[in-house]
């Protein structure tokens, strides 16, 4: 369902069904983490415009987003009794917008993963196979949007942790640009190349959302004052003259031949739309290292924003006889193994001894491979991609918690938009064996615009526009 | 290189403030190696005389606030997730014997 619909019934009534409906698919999606109480903000609705963007619309929050007096675990055992005493600003920004979040959802572990099975409440499940992954970290998100359970839900964005589990999942997944949207109150996971970002059902839903939750925040020192286009009026499907970038890395890197197929399918049809296609390439090598740059970068930050998680001033505190025993104790059995291990790698790439070859190194790749990727947005309004390379795959088929070599490029490509900053997402663009697929679609910095335009031909051209599926509970 | 032993990995986990099982230690040996070739990759990369890249723009959105209390929580709400306090101090073992 899209926000007209909801904004057509009565908005208690809307919440209340939006809230039975998650707990009713809870046995099957497992996607929820705490369930939040919905008479005391039906009771501050009333106090809200009726006019105001989201009124009345049921919404999730990734279980990394703080809310003030309600449980936020980041899915994490360490944080398992973890009650915030403040709210992140995008919880305020959506209160005055009318929004009612109905549940905090499942995620890998303080973000750390694309599979959402690293997380302490276990497996999500893919509303379109049960048996298989939703995509993470923000899983639970994007399968309680997938699953008509509520229009929006936020996710946040490291990797790919948004546009990932979006193409899995049949809906849209937007990332915007770097500092578009205030992070203060978010569970961070690595500060350089986190973002907030959120999924809906189809992308003029998707143009309003941004609207709501963009804008310079003090609290967040890497927020922007950038202007903030009313960019659901202005969306605009006509892409004559538009210039569009195929990445062909991508392209060449798939292996299923349907997902390439169906693709240029729809790159045909842009094309009789008006568009200008060609298909660029960025050097392999720089391709081939963004999972290493990634990981180097993404780790080394984790362990340093995680250090406070301790079990001393919040967390599951575990018994020992001295402080030290304490910490280890707790985050020996707060942390799961993966993100233990992700902690260790970070933590050698930070010692003085490594950090030339490895955290410096990292630094300077990610610059030569961000300013490869701004050289084609001289010549280019947008840049598409398959989003992911197969369909959502079984558990055991996920090689995210290994550092296989396979896939670095058709896996991993996403990662651009983290490195770069640059608005990114996801839109569905059709079904295989009866699962989505989806296509990336990536614009300039703070050109937020252009890749809601470039997805709304997209989404007209695959009909997929509020999709969901219905789960059978 | 260095020896990645189970000691290495236990040492360097424990400088951190955790254990791990020797379970955890071989995977992590393996997860090593593949780290270890996949670095080859970054060093085919040409980056002499190339600024690091910290984050993605480097137009300045930070300042220097005035030097007032802002957004004070109480001392309440500061020990709330406090697994042990004891007059209004957060509690822990005798650190000076």
């Amino acid at each position: 369902m899209k926000y007209a619909d909801y904004q057509r019934q009565d908005a208690a009534e809307n919440v209340k069904n939006a809230y039975a409906d998650a707990q009713r698919l809870q046995k099957a999606l497992n996607a929820v983490v705490t369930f939040v109480d919905v008479e005391a903000q039906l009771e501050h609705l009333r106090d809200v415009d009726e006019n105001a963007p989201l009124y009345g619309i049921p919404i999730v929050l990734k279980d990394n987003v703080s809310t003030k007096g309600i449980r936020t675990t980041a899915s994490s055992r360490i944080l398992d009794n973890y009650v915030p005493v403040y709210d992140a600003t995008i919880v305020k920004k959506l209160r005055e917008a009318g929004a009612i979040c109905i549940a905090k959802a499942s995620m890998d572990e303080l973000g750390m993963g694309g599979t959402n099975l690293n997380a302490y409440t276990g497996k999500v499940n893919n509303p379109y196979d049960l048996e298989r992954i939703s995509g993470g970290s923000s899983g639970g998100s994007a399968v309680l949007v997938a699953a008509g359970v509520v229009p929006m839900a936020i996710g946040t964005d490291t990797g790919d942790s948004v546009r990932k589990p979006a193409a899995y999942c049949g809906v849209v997944g937007v990332k915007p640009t770097y500092g578009r949207i205030s992070r203060y109150g978010i569970i961070p996971y690595a500060s350089s190349l986190d973002h907030v970002g959120y999924f809906n059902t189809n992308v003029n839903d998707a143009a309003k959302t941004l609207e709501v939750l963009a804008g310079r925040d003090d609290l967040d020192m890497t927020s922007s004052s950038a202007h903030i286009p009313a960019f659901s009026e202005q969306l605009n499907s006509d892409l004559h003259g538009k210039r569009i970038a195929v990445l062909g890395n991508v392209q060449d890197a798939i292996q299923d031949t349907r997902i390439k197929e169906q693709f240029t399918a729809m790159i045909k049809k842009l094309e009789s739309r008006g568009a200008i296609v060609e298909t660029v390439y960025l050097k392999k090598e720089l391709m081939e290292a963004l999972l290493p740059t990634y990981y180097i970068i993404s780790n080394a930050e984790a362990v340093a924003n995680h250090s406070n998680l301790d079990g001393i001033r919040f967390g599951i505190r575990e018994a020992g006889d001295n402080l030290e025993e304490i910490m280890i104790h707790s985050r020996t059995k707060g942390f799961s193994s993966a993100v233990r291990k992700r902690f260790v790698i970070g933590s050698y790439s930070l010692f003085v001894e490594n950090q030339e070859k490895l955290l410096k190194k990292a630094h300077r790749v990610r610059r030569v491979i961000v300013d490869a990727y701004r050289e084609l947005f001289a010549s280019h309004d947008a840049v598409l991609a398959v989003a992911a390379p197969t369909t959502a795959p079984y558990p055991n088929e996920s090689v995210d918690e290994q550092l296989s070599a396979s896939y670095l490029i058709a896996e991993n490509h996403m990662l651009l938009g983290n490195f770069s900053g640059f608005p990114s997402m996801s839109v569905p663009s059709g079904l295989i064996d009866g699962l989505p697929i989806a296509i990336n679609v990536s614009a300039k910095a703070f050109d937020e615009q252009t890749m809601f335009n470039v997805a709304k031909a997209i989404e007209e051209e695959s009909g997929m526009v509020g999709n969901c599926v219905e789960v059978k509970a | 290189m260095e020896q990645f032993d189970d000691a290495y990995f236990r040492k360097l986990a424990n400088q951190i403030m955790f254990d791990l099982s020797e379970e955890e230690i071989r995977e992590l040996k393996e997860e090593f190696t593949t780290l270890l070739e996949q670095l080859d990759l970054l060093n085919r990369i040409d980056t002499e005389g190339v600024e690091e890249m910290i984050y993605p723009f480097e137009t300045p959105t930070h300042y220097l606030r005035k030097d007032v209390s802002d957004h004070v929580i109480s001392k309440e709400e500061a020990l709330r997730n406090v697994a042990s306090v004891k007059e209004g101090h957060v509690a822990v073992p005798k650190v000076v014997k």
